[in-house]
């Protein structure tokens, strides 16, 4: 019956190939489509994990805390410990966030100077996307800062040249300068124009000895939502561990980007269903075209013996057939254009759309094998609603009357 | 015990105000192994008893019985198992599934019993090589001359070792020769297998060798010959 339904396909080869054609064209888009929601996913995903990590640990309520001291997680050392046993491959990184006034000749600016030590692996990421001129702090340099690209312009220094740094401590005002070695254009303009960053010596020499605003916990290798299955597991091990502090992922500390990214999936179903309806009424008008030829020919096949529901799933089989060999090339299409775009392409006149977003301009493309199948499965499903009407249809002739018929 | 027995069948086509009565009340018998003309003039409700016959039209009244059971009022899908286990069909326009070749299409009713591949076309080829088609079993219809592909469409009726075989004017698409041809191949087969066959025919040139001739004219028996088996 397979063979049957196949060979009837190509009695009308030009017809077929169209509707063949059409739902292709439907399962490429659809894959292309999941793989640039899957691109910009990603790039909000990098944006959000690049700089704070997968997951972070606060003091307890640190939002609503408005004194500096009552933000800072006490006994740093231990706590990091702690933190490293649970955080598996995961890469620590304490972090002071030290409200501070900047200062060069004239010039001021009040922001929150960031101290922190960062592994190798962490800094090539954060690099990879906010280049640098000069050279980045290293662990246990009291002497350097690295400011943005805008902040360091609004001071008028450039590298070489020293800022003063005003900061309130636990135990009192601190001052200090430094120079400045490096300048990062951070891909987010806002972010630029208030970033400084030292080490975390410096930070702790400079307010709170011992102490941290937080711990990141990052994992650099993962750049994809979809791999980014640690953040819930890594988190949920470490909250029993630290009770007076809040543990939260990188979807906890950023919900409004993340229903943004929730929306994708839902935005894309919409886009393609519509796709999917179009490319489905041109299988109908195949498949309904087919059995009108060959109404003879089914009265035949009645009179032969076939059933009603024989005849159904012979119709249906053809529609079927019809989709999977459109959604078999679709997606070879589909996947094959996510991989030569998964190299990274931009969209001109986007970038700065992105950027003000903080997000690489870049677009990586991916998809996942299950999203694929769920396109190709959709037009599975658009064969079988296609036929329903033909086949049922046929389903109903007369085997004397369709004998007679004449097409 | 009768394979048909058939009471008082008459057929009314309705097309719009106008009726035409196909058949006038019919009553025929047909027993197991018999080789049956079903003779007449054009018009005359040859192909509408057939039709009845095989439950692919349901009478206007009066009662088909096939081994003791009504098929008149049969619902499709009853109809439909009905004719799939018990008759087998030869169609005045061959009727072969163009997409198939010759042992496909033999092997046609078969696979719709649910028999499995390799059964069915093992007998299916034996049909064919009953009919002299065996090497042409790769080819498709298109590839055939019709009295080749009316040989496929007996073929197809045979494998399926129905009780009874209604051919429908076999003949009529055939010239003279191939056409007696094909009613001596089937009565050879009627010897060999014991296959009933009921055909319908206008042409008078064949019915040599048939058991019997049941006449119709304006839709009613106008007569039953017997004849001598040859």
């Amino acid at each position: 019956m397979i063979a049957l339904a196949w060979r009837n396909l190509w009695r009308q080869p030009r017809r077929s190939l169209t509707a063949l054609g059409a739902v292709a064209v439907v399962v490429a888009f659809s894959t292309l489509y999941y793989g640039i929601g899957g691109a910009v996913g990603n790039s909000l995903y990098t944006q959000l994990t690049g700089s704070g990590g997968q997951v972070q640990v606060h003091a307890a309520d640190y939002r609503n805390v408005r004194d500096f001291s009552g933000t800072l997680i006490p006994d740093a050392d231990r706590v990091n410990g702690l933190i490293t046993t649970h955080a598996g491959s995961g890469e620590v990184v304490g972090v002071l966030d030290v409200p501070a006034l900047l200062i060069h000749g004239d010039r001021s600016r009040a922001l929150a100077l960031q101290g922190s030590d960062w592994p190798a692996g962490v800094r090539r990421a954060y690099l990879s996307t906010n280049p640098l001129t000069g050279t980045f702090v290293t662990p246990g340099d009291s002497d350097s800062i690295v400011l943005g690209t805008s902040l360091a312009r609004a001071l008028g220094v450039g590298i070489g040249d020293r800022v003063d740094v005003y900061a309130p401590g636990t135990e009192g005002f601190g001052a200090a300068s430094y120079a400045v070695t490096g300048l990062v254009d951070v891909i987010d303009p806002a972010a630029q124009a208030r970033t400084a960053l030292v080490s975390l010596g410096a930070a702790q020499a400079l307010a709170a000895p011992d102490a941290v605003s937080r711990f990141e916990v990052h994992f650099p290798d993962v750049k994809r939502v979809v791999d980014d299955g640690v953040s819930g597991s890594v988190a949920a091990e470490l909250t029993p561990q630290l009770p007076k502090l809040q543990v939260e992922t990188w979807r906890q500390l950023s919900p409004g980007l993340v229903k943004l990214l929730n929306a994708f999936g839902p935005m894309l179903a919409v886009i393609t269903l519509i796709f999917y309806v179009l490319a489905g009424l041109l299988v109908v008008n195949t498949i309904y075209l087919g059995l009108i030829e060959r109404v003879r020919e089914f009265g035949v096949l009645i009179s032969l013996g076939m059933s009603g529901r024989a005849m159904m799933a012979l119709v249906t089989l053809e529609s079927v057939l019809l989709c999977a060999a459109g959604a078999a090339v679709g997606a070879a299409i589909g996947t094959a254009g996510v991989a030569v775009l998964g190299r990274g392409f931009t969209i001109p006149g986007f970038q700065q759309y992105m950027a003000s977003f903080g997000m690489d301009p870049m677009f990586y493309p991916s998809v996942t094998a299950a999203q694929v199948l769920q396109a190709v499965g959709f037009a599975l499903a658009t064969g079988v609603l296609a036929a329903l009407w033909p086949a049922s249809l046929a389903a109903r002739l007369e085997p004397a009357e369709a004998m007679r018929f004449a097409a | 015990m009768s394979l048909y027995d058939i009471r008082g069948l008459e057929k009314t086509y309705r097309v719009g105000e106008v009726e035409t009565h196909a058949l006038r009340g019919v009553d025929l018998t047909v027993a197991p192994g018999e080789f049956t003309a079903i003779a007449g003039p054009s018009g005359s409700g040859k192909s509408t008893l057939l039709h009845l016959m095989g439950a692919l039209d349901e009478p206007s009244a009066g009662e088909v019985i096939l081994e003791g059971r009504r098929i008149d009022r049969l619902n499709r899908r009853s109809a439909a198992r009905m004719r799939l286990d018990n008759l087998g069909f030869v169609f005045q326009a061959y009727n072969l599934i163009p997409v198939l070749t010759a042992l496909e299409n033999a092997a046609f009713v078969l696979e719709l019993r649910g028999m499995g591949r390799r059964d069915r076309e093992a007998r299916a080829m034996a049909a064919l090589d009953d009919l002299g088609m065996a090497e042409y079993a790769d080819r498709r219809p298109n590839q055939l001359s019709g009295g080749q592909q009316q040989r496929v469409a007996v073929a197809r009726a045979l494998a399926a070792e129905p009780k009874i075989i209604l051919a429908d004017e076999p003949t009529a698409n055939l010239d003279g020769d191939t056409g007696h041809a094909l009613i001596e191949l089937m009565r050879h087969l009627n010897r060999e297998h014991g296959a009933t066959f009921v055909f319908s025919t206008h042409d008078p040139r064949l019915l040599d060798s048939v058991d019997r001739i049941v006449r119709l004219e304006d839709g009613r028996v106008a007569g039953e010959e017997a004849r001598a088996a040859s």
